[in-house]
């Protein structure tokens, strides 16, 4: 498998015709990723107009520590994949690898304090359905809040998952010589997928660990 | 003649170049920056400024991530043109969303 050995299919022109095409196809996806992510930001949007005093407690009860650390990994990690693209570009390979390898570990480092934070909920009784334990004006609201946390962090975390694998594989390809400065597009398109998996992130965190963090 | 042959070879070198070392990292830094401000901000009695702060340095956020590290800013204007696409189908979903649920007024059952 190498890289100078990849040939043009034939419905393209030329290498930056198919580079284009694949781009563009990634971004098409993207944007319903935005879209996906978009339906369940726009219930958190409607159900914190209506219960807004029980979505700031629900937020107190969130980890507000671990939630700034892990926006932090999230975005060393979407530089490190953009340093590693950049390294393929100019024809490095051994930096390249490592970097990939970085960020699969700051994914999977990321996945693991969510870990954490979710037997943490457990022992504290916020998982409605399974072990709800909270009591008083705000408890319904407060159960709609973690409804929401769950899904929105769950289909996060799942996207992690599948960006850790990709960047893994991605890093074996890159050590392997599939890539350089001619062709990687491949590598390219995973660390689109990554950068996005890091946005939704971006808005992840205000909207549910700093709401009524103040006074 | 092959029309192909005729045409100068053209590899993904002749692409988009990749960004400086320097822009990523300085990108990585404000990021960095960005965070501290927010989680300071939010601990910070603001009032609605609260929320206004939390995602308006989230906007920056993403789209600093957008413009640099995904290179919309140097890469073809297609992709930029579908990526606002996306977020702009986002906000009119939320807009007319919240259009319903902040305008609706409960009618008392006429008997």
């Amino acid at each position: 498998m190498n890289a100078r050995l990849h040939t043009v299919p034939e419905q393209f022109d030329d290498p930056v015709q198919q580079r284009e095409a694949a781009t563009l196809g990634m971004w098409a996806f993207l944007a319903t990723e935005i879209l996906f992510f978009g339906v369940l930001f726009a219930g958190y949007t409607l159900c914190r107009v209506r219960f807004p005093d029980a979505f700031a407690a629900a937020s107190r009860h969130t980890d507000m520590l671990l939630g700034t650390i892990e926006t932090a990994v999230l975005l060393t990690s979407s530089c490190a994949v953009a340093l590693s693209v950049r390294e393929v570009q100019l024809g490095g390979r051994r930096l390249a690898t490592a970097l990939l390898a970085l960020t699969a570990a700051l994914g999977i480092s990321f996945l693991v304090m969510h870990g954490f934070e979710y037997y943490a909920e457990y022992e504290e009784g916020l998982i409605p359905a399974i072990h709800y334990t909270q009591h008083g004006v705000y408890a319904h609201g407060i159960e709609i809040f973690y409804c929401l946390y769950y899904f929105i962090t769950g289909f996060h975390s799942l996207h992690v998952t599948i960006g850790v694998v990709l960047l893994l594989v991605m890093a074996w390809r890159t050590w392997h010589r599939a890539y350089d400065a001619d062709y990687h597009t491949p590598l390219e398109l995973t660390a689109l997928y990554w950068h996005l998996v890091d946005i939704v992130w971006i808005f992840v965190y205000p909207l549910i660990y700093l709401v009524g963090r103040a006074g | 003649m092959n029309a192909r042959a005729a045409r100068p070879q053209r590899t993904h070198r002749s692409g988009p170049r990749p960004p400086s070392l320097g822009s990523n990292l300085w990108t990585l830094a404000a990021l960095l920056a960005l965070l501290a401000l927010s989680a300071g901000s939010a601990l910070l009695k603001l009032g609605a400024f609260n929320e206004v702060a939390n995602l308006g340095i989230a906007i920056v956020k993403a789209l600093l991530v957008l413009t640099i590290f995904m290179r919309l800013k140097t890469d073809n204007a297609l992709l930029r043109i579908v990526a606002s696409a996306g977020f702009a189908w986002l906000a009119v979903l939320i807009a007319l969303s919240l259009a319903d649920a902040l305008t609706r007024v409960s009618l008392l059952p006429p008997w």
